[in-house]
């Protein structure tokens, strides 16, 4: 914004201005101040307007939608990621304690105990990343996102195909 | 384990899996069959998955969208490499996937990328959708076909050819994986082919191992990624290569 306001077209002593990067004019209040009292050739032209009335309901109306939505996301995202990290963390858990269970005297209620931890461990790896694409596909609907919920039930669909059909997906 | 957290670290950090290292580790490592390596290597696979995204997913680094845009392809691109497999010699395959692989390394070894990676994550729009889609449709086969994961395939697609930056690229690929490995995993355990007692430590040592991955990745440049993952391009070209070459792919694999 800063290099194409072009403080040196202001400038009536046609001295090289210095090069102001966007950034640093957000940043810098007196920067964003000259280069906002400086006017283009083509604002120099332009009829007058009369101001119009600023309501302030309306014009924050977009910035709220904005943060509203970047909040759903953002809250969306968070429950992807805590269905991925619950499912990891608990089957590593399982799949610990077997590994510890396995240090004891090795009894029959030992054995069927690491087993069954095993399995459970197993299974629950295996069901985490379809649960997440449950939930994506479920957080999407909810924001309105129809095409990729319902890609996310497609997948859903042609997985359960290809483990039933026994082929490797 | 500690073969588990090399292959966790790597896999999360370029959005690969694992497999690449665990397979070949197990099986010339420790002396095991194929048949039992397979499937231990696609359980640490979405054990990775699963553990790596969870962090990605949490930083923003992964993009769900064109994740489930993809992985729709995928799945189809699985289910017909399936039902096809056994009208294609398998070994053919290996053998235009090796030096398909090959080209990729090379070019990302030898060549400067002329392409800026974007200032932020953020700054970037999915390009060349109907590219990402037919490539991870390929990529899907070509997992059916071969046993590879598609993260090797995957990452390059997004990456140059849908100007994903390198990172969301690797993590989108993260998140991915697992669902395809998931599926793949079930048909495996249908069949009795799935050895928990072997699996277990592997995951146990994935599972830290992509923690700890996830949480360098963001740190680690893009310049060092990229080459880290042309050499894990270059080492899937030679096992391809190698087993294409030596006809292995049929009696091993089926």
């Amino acid at each position: 914004m800063a290099e194409r306001v072009g403080v040196s077209e202001g400038d009536p002593d046609g001295a090289e201005p210095p090069r102001v990067s966007a950034a640093m004019s957000m940043s810098d209040p007196a920067v964003m101040g000259q280069n906002a009292m400086v006017a283009t050739p083509a604002q120099a032209e332009a009829p007058e307007l009369e101001a119009e009335p600023i309501t302030e309901g309306l014009a924050e109306a977009p910035s709220q939608r904005v943060t509203r939505v970047r909040d759903r996301t953002l809250a969306g995202d968070r429950w992807i990621a805590r269905v991925l990290r619950v499912g990891a963390v608990l089957s590593g858990g399982m799949f610990v304690l077997s590994l510890g269970l396995e240090a004891l005297p090795g009894t029959e209620t030992t054995h069927v105990a690491i087993d069954q931890l095993r399995k459970a461990a197993a299974s629950l790896l295996l069901v985490t990343p379809v649960a997440r694409l449950g939930v994506a596909g479920t957080l999407l609907g909810l924001r309105g996102e129809w095409r990729y919920a319902v890609i996310a039930a497609g997948v859903l669909g042609l997985l359960a195909l290809a483990v039933g059909a026994g082929i490797q997906a | 384990m500690v073969v588990g957290g090399l292959a966790g670290a790597l896999g999360a950090m370029l959005g690969i899996g694992g497999g690449i290292v665990l397979v070949p580790a197990l099986v010339l490592g420790f002396g095991l069959p194929l048949e039992e390596a397979v499937p231990a290597s696609l359980m640490c696979v979405v054990a990775n998955s699963c553990a790596a995204a969870a962090g990605y997913v949490d930083n923003h680094l992964s993009d769900i969208r064109l994740g489930l845009t993809l992985e729709l392809a995928t799945v189809l691109g699985a289910i017909a490499g399936g039902l096809v497999a056994a009208l294609i010699a398998p070994a053919m395959v290996a053998v235009v996937f090796g030096l398909f692989t090959l080209f990729v390394a090379l070019q990302m070894i030898l060549l400067r990328s002329p392409r800026r990676e974007p200032a932020t994550l953020d700054d970037y729009q999915p390009t060349n959708y109907p590219l990402g889609i037919s490539g991870s449709f390929v990529a899907g086969g070509l997992s059916a076909l071969l046993g590879v994961g598609g993260g090797p395939l995957k990452v390059p697609l997004m990456s140059y050819g849908m100007r994903v930056p390198f990172k969301v690229a690797s993590a989108t690929s993260n998140l991915m994986i697992g669902v395809t490995g998931a599926a793949s995993v079930a048909a495996y355990a249908l069949r009795g082919h799935l050895k928990l007692a072997l699996v277990s430590p592997l995951v146990v040592g994935v599972l830290a191992g992509a923690y700890v991955g996830s949480r360098l990745m963001p740190k680690v440049p893009t310049a060092v990624l990229k080459k880290l993952f042309a050499l894990v391009l270059l080492s899937v070209a030679g096992q391809m290569l190698w087993k294409g070459g030596a006809g292995l792919w049929p009696s091993v694999w089926e």
